[in-house]
């Protein structure tokens, strides 16, 4: 097997590799499994490809993920062989054009990449989607996001107070990957509306702040619980934060069944959510309830902006407004994610896993 | 960091503005890119909440410094 | 030693050693490009060094370009184009 890295001889027991590993700055801080040779061969052999195949390479500092990087980086952070295909396809939508990753982990934002797995592989890797799903428990859920965060820093250069400048970080940052519940989704899943098969993986990369909740447990209607969420969605980055784009809005079980059973489709939710996230510019002053409101360029518009009941949107458009399901068939709660979203910023992006036939 | 370090590289003097927060990140940027040698010139933080004139003043403060970077004089 | 003893590097050092640009001896007669990052509050530095070289130096001329975002690296075209153009370059500002 041709070798991309330089093999240090290491210590002589595990406990020691964990200590030196740590010394090297390229950890988490949390104890990592050292990636002995034998380790990452396995893995790499568990994905079907050859180590030297070079996946992408990782914003800001452009480090080569070649498979192997990966798998040493996947056996760091505890994956089983057969999670590197998973893993490698959440490098290749975390390094896409639209994703910038260059901005999300060098920013001052709270941002972190939050990575959804859809369809089959799903079951197979038991990924969870249910019940605690932002939560800790599940091999696949702890162990894929590490890796992914572990390659962000390791050859993507986002050591925090270094390169990566987050003022607040978050814990998402340690890991953040959950599954689509698929089966209590009464819509597409995430991944069919992106344009692929159910029968297919994918992986979606989403710059997401932390999960913030939304409890709803009396709305009997698609109107009423869509308009507590709207109403919860208004204060996202700050109650006068105007011209956004992709935020997640990741539904519970039983709230996805009240809405679905309105006969509502996913665009129908959208488009709701957006026309009532709307505020007239008069509201959005700087200065006013708060420093923070509408940018000059924008105020420059209007004449008498004071008293101008024009509605300024809160998303750019309705498409931004990502539906999701997820979590446990108990609990009439929701979650939004806000995102990493100046007009040229972050993107939800999705990629297939290739499995090895 | 990318820009100025490719400027430099491709023989364009460049001079790059950033607050006194972003030098430690500046220079391990330029240091991943290669360029350890890359300098900027730095400006106090923070920038966001000030005023228009308040951030002129800040202009005529780093003149010279910006001169002497993009020239041997 | 045992083949479990040794472990792999999970970085990668990609960094090819980049020049340094010559200097011209001053700024009379050069192309100058003042190229704003897209961060609020850096066009109102931009501004003012503006009106300083003018008033202090003899440019040949000034070009104002901008980046579309702050946030990723300046687009090729763009970068082809202030090489084509310019001789010396000012970008701002990073907070």
């Amino acid at each position: 097997m041709p070798r991309t890295t330089r093999r240090s001889s290491g210590p002589e027991s595990q406990a020691d590799a964990i200590e030196e590993l740590y010394a090297r700055g390229v950890t988490d801080g949390l104890p990592v499994v050292p990636p002995t040779l034998r380790r990452v061969e396995q893995a790499i052999a568990a994905s079907g490809r050859e180590a030297d195949d070079l996946i992408a390479l990782v914003p800001p500092n452009y480090g080569r993920a070649t498979v192997e990087k990966i798998a040493v980086n996947a056996v760091m952070a505890g994956c089983r062989p057969e999670y590197l295909s998973v893993v490698i396809a959440g490098v290749e939508a975390m390094c896409d054009e639209a994703f910038d990753l260059h901005g999300v982990s060098a920013t001052t934002n709270f941002s972190s990449p939050l990575f959804i797995i859809n369809g089959p592989i799903r079951k197979r890797l038991d990924v969870n989607s249910g019940v605690g799903v932002f939560g800790p428990g599940w091999r696949a859920n702890a162990t894929i996001g590490r890796a992914l965060r572990l390659i962000a820093v390791n050859l993507g250069g986002a050591r925090p107070g270094i390169i990566s400048m987050s003022t607040m970080g978050h814990p998402g940052r340690y890991t953040y990957c959950i599954g689509e519940n698929e089966e209590e989704n009464p819509w597409e899943p995430l991944h069919v509306e992106h344009g692929f098969q159910l029968s297919e993986s994918t992986v979606a990369a989403f710059a997401g702040e932390a999960p913030h909740g939304i409890y709803d447990h009396k709305s009997r209607t698609a109107k009423d619980l869509l308009t507590t969420i709207a109403r919860s969605l208004e204060v996202i980055w700050h109650h006068k934060a105007t011209a956004l784009g992709d935020t997640l809005v990741v539904l519970s079980p039983e709230h996805a069944r009240t809405i679905a059973g309105d006969g509502w489709s996913k665009k129908d939710i959208q488009r709701f959510l957006w026309e009532l996230l709307q505020k007239p510019v008069k509201d959005l002053l700087p200065g006013r309830d708060g420093g923070e409101g509408l940018p000059e360029a924008v105020l420059t518009r209007f004449q008498h902006p004071e008293t101008d009941e024009t509605l300024v949107p809160k998303f750019r458009a309705p498409e931004h407004l990502k539906i999701l399901v997820a979590g446990g068939t108990a609990g009439r709660f929701s979650a939004v994610i806000p995102g990493w979203t100046f007009p040229n910023g972050s993107n939800l992006v999705v990629k297939k896993v290739r499995i090895r036939e | 960091m990318h820009d100025g370090v490719f400027f430099e590289d491709q023989g364009l003097p460049t001079a790059t503005v950033i607050s006194a927060e972003f030098v430690k990140a500046a220079r391990a940027q330029a240091e991943a890119l290669g360029a350890r040698a890359y300098k900027t010139v730095v400006v106090p933080h923070p920038i966001q909440p000030l005023t228009r004139d308040e951030v002129r003043v800040l202009a005529d403060k780093v003149w010279d410094e910006i001169l002497a970077r993009l020239t041997h004089a | 030693m045992a083949k479990d003893d040794r472990y792999l590097d999970p970085t990668d050092s990609v960094a090819v050693p980049r020049k340094t640009a010559p200097r011209p001896p001053s700024l009379d007669g050069k192309v100058v490009t003042l190229l704003d990052i897209s961060k609020a509050k850096g066009d109102h530095l931009l501004d003012r060094l503006e009106e300083l070289l003018r008033e202090r130096a003899k440019p040949k001329a000034i070009l104002r370009r901008k980046k579309p975002t702050f946030a990723r690296p300046a687009p090729d075209d763009l970068r082809r184009q202030i090489l084509k153009e310019s001789d010396v370059v000012v970008e701002a500002l990073a907070d």
